[in-house]
């Protein structure tokens, strides 16, 4: 016997269905529970697996004296009335509360209205504490099997024949959910910012610092900071250039932003005219400040600071998951009016601390009196030194740091790229600065879906040339790439794929992940509007979406009458069950005392052309009564019935 | 639309009321609708739309799995008053998916019936105790559903009533203490015929004590007795009032069937003869006296 007929014949008493719900919606709680509760629910679980017999008064009172020490031992310290406010802390002390409540009420084994409403609280009271792709997906399930248990509760305990009939209901539901959820109407609140926080989570960020040294900060990890969702198509890869901080201060071994004691003219230049590009943005905690946005910002960020150097920054470091929309203007250089003190800070340099270099720029100064040109001879000094781009560099002298990574060691990244060339750049008297952010990959997008990653963190020189302020990837000049420095170069062009399908892969998933987020768990008022908005103007996009429900709802019916049909469990009926159907179409229903036999004949009278009938009779004859039960007959059956 | 038109008919029939498990779902729809409003928070609006969906659904599915069943009443056996008798009721599934979850009631018992297959049929049979004797109905039925989530109590009652009649209780005096007294009023003891076993019925003078002494309890059986009925009920002198008479009579019937003994019982203005009338004319008649 299968185990699904095992499971067909078996039926599960209410108190163990109840058990079943009760693991299901308490494994994503186990996650928040501190350790003397979950000390008490271990206590529990033994006292359930060993004592069969309901408990005593004296053992349920235990039970509530402990539950409540446990509780008091999990909250201590957190208790106050201050805190009693903060919702978090009620709720996760109502979840303990129910807890042990529950596990009292599960020892006198006598099922209760409160028992049976249990496992739907205790589903409510954790969507509180999660939020994210994988809750959604266990939310849909914990539904799905809630319902399944209290269909098998109603239909004595018969799992398999529960399960269908909750599928059936379960499919009947989700149009009308997948409908509700686009228009059902929305207002605009702030999304919930709780949620289940896990260990503390940190991206690679920029903090207005890059180190030339050791302590440079490089991460060639594949892990995203960033997920960005394009109008339209993503641009192109020299256009992705998400700014972080701009240093100006060298600092010998690093670079630092303005000093704070700066007072500077905010003034900023935004983009009227060029073509602007529309996203937006899920950046991941870095702990910092910074926002991301390509080039020229067009529009300040909700919530954010927009500096005349378009860095964007928010009050508070980035702990949790961020969202922005965001314009910006992907030009190669922007207008901006350089007041005094930023241009001392970007034109200062230390001609001791880098002697050869300041020999060099001074050369190229007095060749080229243009600005433009003195660009030009820059980079192709740089080109001409014959520089190595490596992840591995060996250290460099910091107290002359452009002297030696130019003149010396000639390796390095983009950190010593940008540095060197800005410091040269300024002895040359070009007003230089270091840009530090990301340059992302087109060949990590997909679509309108970019992902950037912390192996995408980049430094970059910006060189005010003509009251603009121009974008020069110092990393272009390398003359030889490492092999396996090819990731932070800034040309990504030369990547290698070692493996593309699995990539390939992974960044589909990454898609449909960004998709569901943003389509499902972050959908909102605006995203609501947005879509009215957009299907006001889009006939094609109102058929599409239409053929879309269209299709969920042929999908719905087709599982819904899959599960809806009585199983078969007789083999040889099911073998049948094809001409039956055929016979009641051409008029030949069965009669109720009538033997399959004789319904069989009769229709052979009727219809004495159709000769398979007879043979058909014959092999079912063979197999329900000669006990010619062998797999040539069954098949010959099946044949005949094709046939026909 | 054929479906729906079916579905509307079967609509029409069912009787709907809300347990406390609706009020629960309102309950919950009300925090869930608070909690996903206030916060912006697409988790809780997928559950508060499943569950909207779910209790939405869950109307038609329960109507649909008691909307198809049609009761109608068999043909049940003899009823005597204070007497539990049983009165069958045929529950047909006219549909081809499995109806769940069952309970037949009338307004004393409630009988649980797990699952009908489609296209299926289970005969249960309701408990009955007249209280009189006479035409009673068996009314008020109706099959009684809270598939598939408890939220509604589904009834379909069914139109059809039980009718039928009491007999009166059969108690008082047996039929052997009746022959005793009355051994006189029997016929003559001539042509011996045989013998038969003794079943208590019989007189202690046809004891055949040859028999009884080889431990074979034997009566003697004359031609004359057997074919004379000598079996005579007489309404006056069976009780004391007409309740008592009636209820001894339909006792001493019930025994004469029993072993198949003619009688004729003498009514005020009737005599009843077992071999002219059958015993459920006799009985009818005592019950509708």
């Amino acid at each position: 016997m299968s185990f699904l007929n095992i499971l067909q014949d078996t039926r599960h008493p209410s108190l163990r269905l109840l058990d079943m719900a009760y693991i299901v919606v308490l494994a994503p709680l186990f996650l928040i529970l501190k350790v003397p509760m979950m000390g008490f629910v271990f206590a529990v679980l033994i006292l359930l697996y060993f004592k069969r017999t309901e408990a005593s008064k004296l053992l349920i009172s235990i039970i509530f004296i402990l539950g409540f020490l446990a509780i008091f031992l999990s909250l201590y310290g957190a208790f106050s009335f201050r805190g009693l406010s903060r919702l978090k802390l009620f709720l996760e002390l109502l979840v303990y509360v129910l807890i042990v409540v529950v596990s009292a009420q599960r020892l006198i084994k006598k099922i209760n209205f409160y028992l049976l409403i249990s496992p739907i609280l205790f589903l409510a009271l954790s969507l509180f504490f999660f939020h994210g792709i994988v809750m959604l997906t266990y939310v849909v399930f914990e539904i799905y099997f809630l319902l399944w248990m209290i269909l098998a509760h109603r239909m004595q305990g018969m799992l398999i024949e529960s399960f269908r009939s909750s599928m059936v209901m379960f499919m009947y539901s989700l149009p009308w959910v997948v409908l509700l959820f686009i228009f059902f109407p929305r207002i605009s609140f702030e999304h919930a910012s709780y949620g289940f926080k896990g260990e503390v989570e940190q991206r690679m960020g920029h903090d207005g610092t890059m180190y030339l040294d050791s302590k440079a900060l490089l991460v060639p990890s594949e892990r995203i900071v960033m997920e960005v969702g394009f109008e339209k198509n993503i641009p192109p890869s020299d256009k992705l250039y998400f700014r972080g901080s701009i240093l100006y201060v060298d600092k010998k071994n690093h670079w630092e932003r303005l000093p704070r004691y700066v007072k500077r003219r905010n003034k900023t230049f935004f983009a009227k005219k060029g073509k602007k590009t529309k996203y937006k943005v899920t950046l991941y905690p870095t702990q910092k400040r910074w926002l991301y946005m390509l080039e020229q910002p067009a529009k300040i960020i909700k919530n954010s600071h927009l500096d005349s150097d378009f860095i964007s920054t928010v009050k508070e470091d980035i702990k949790e998951p961020i969202h922005y929309a965001a314009t910006s203007n992907l030009s190669l250089k922007f207008r901006a009016s350089l007041d005094k003190k930023t241009l001392h800070f970007s034109s200062a340099f230390n001609k001791e601390q880098n002697p050869q270099t300041f020999l060099a720029a001074q050369n190229i100064e007095k060749s080229f009196p243009k600005t433009k040109d003195r660009l030009a001879a820059l980079l192709d000094f740089f080109k001409s030194k014959s520089l190595t781009y490596s992840l591995k560099p060996s250290a460099l002298d910091t107290n002359h740091t452009s002297d030696s990574f130019l003149f010396d060691k000639q390796r390095g990244y983009c950190v010593h790229f940008a540095s060197s060339f800005v410091t040269m750049s300024r002895m040359a008297g070009i007003p230089s600065r270091i840009v530090t952010g990301y340059k992302a990959d087109r060949k990590n997008g997909l679509k309108d879906y970019l992902a950037v990653k912390e192996s995408d963190a980049h430094a970059w020189a910006e060189l005010y040339i003509g009251g603009h302020w121009v974008r020069v990837e110092t990393t272009a000049t390398a003359a030889h790439i490492e092999e396996d420095a090819s990731l932070s170069s800034g040309q990504n062009q030369s990547k290698k794929e070692k493996y593309p399908l699995l990539e390939k892969v992974n960044l589909y998933l990454m898609y449909a992940k960004y998709q569901v987020e943003t389509w499902i768990l972050y959908y909102s008022n605006i995203r609501q509007k947005q879509l009215l908005e957009y299907a006001k103007n889009n006939p094609k996009f109102i058929f599409n979406f239409t053929l879309g429900i269209l299709s969920l709802l042929i999908l719905s019916f087709v599982i819904i009458a899959y599960f809806r049909k009585p199983k078969c469990h007789n083999e040889i009926l099911c073998i049948l069950e094809p001409l039956f159907i055929k016979l009641k179409k051409e008029g030949y229903h069965r009669g109720k005392k009538e033997t399959l036999n004789q319904y069989l004949q009769r229709y052979s009278l009727e219809n004495p052309e159709n000769k398979n009938i007879i043979d058909i009779n014959q092999c079912y004859e063979k197999i329900s009564y000669a006990q010619d039960k062998s797999k040539e007959t069954k098949q010959q059956l099946k044949m005949l019935i094709f046939q026909i | 639309m054929k479906s729906l038109v079916k579905f509307v008919q079967i609509y029409k029939r069912i009787e709907q009321s809300p347990t406390r498990f609706s009020a629960l779902v309102v309950v919950l729809l009300f925090g869930l609708f608070l909690e996903a409003y206030m916060h912006d928070f697409n988790l809780v609006y997928i559950t508060l739309f499943f569950v909207f969906a779910l209790a939405f659904t869950a109307g038609p599915m329960g109507i649909l799995n008691i909307g198809q069943l049609e009761a109608d009443y068999l043909k049940a056996g003899r009823f005597f008053v204070n007497r539990e008798g049983k009165i069958p009721l045929k529950i047909h599934n006219h549909s081809q998916i499995t109806s769940w979850s069952i309970l037949a009631c009338d307004t004393e018992n409630s009988i649980a019936i797990e699952m009908l297959k489609g296209e299926d049929s289970h005969i249960i049979s309701f408990p009955f105790t007249p209280k009189k004797r006479g035409i009673f109905q068996h009314e008020n039925c109706y099959l009684e559903s809270r598939y598939p989530l408890s939220t509604a109590r589904l009834v379909k009652p069914i139109k059809s009533h039980y009718k039928g009649l009491a007999y009166p209780e059969p108690k008082g005096k047996s039929l052997q203490e009746f022959m005793h007294i009355e051994e006189n009023h029997y016929g003559e003891e001539k042509e011996f015929d045989g013998l038969r076993e003794y079943d208590g019925s019989q007189k202690l003078s046809h004891m055949h004590w040859p028999s009884v002494a080889k431990g074979e309890l034997s009566v003697k059986v004359f031609s004359k007795e057997t074919s004379s009925p000598k079996l005579a009920f007489d309404f006056y002198k069976a009780g004391k009032d007409d309740e008592s008479r009636l209820s001894q009579l339909c006792l001493w019937v019930l025994t004469c069937e029993k072993l198949q003994l003619h009688f004729s019982v003498q009514m005020p203005h009737k005599t009843l003869i077992s071999t002219k009338e059958s015993t459920d004319v006799i009985l009818k008649y005592l019950a509708r006296y």
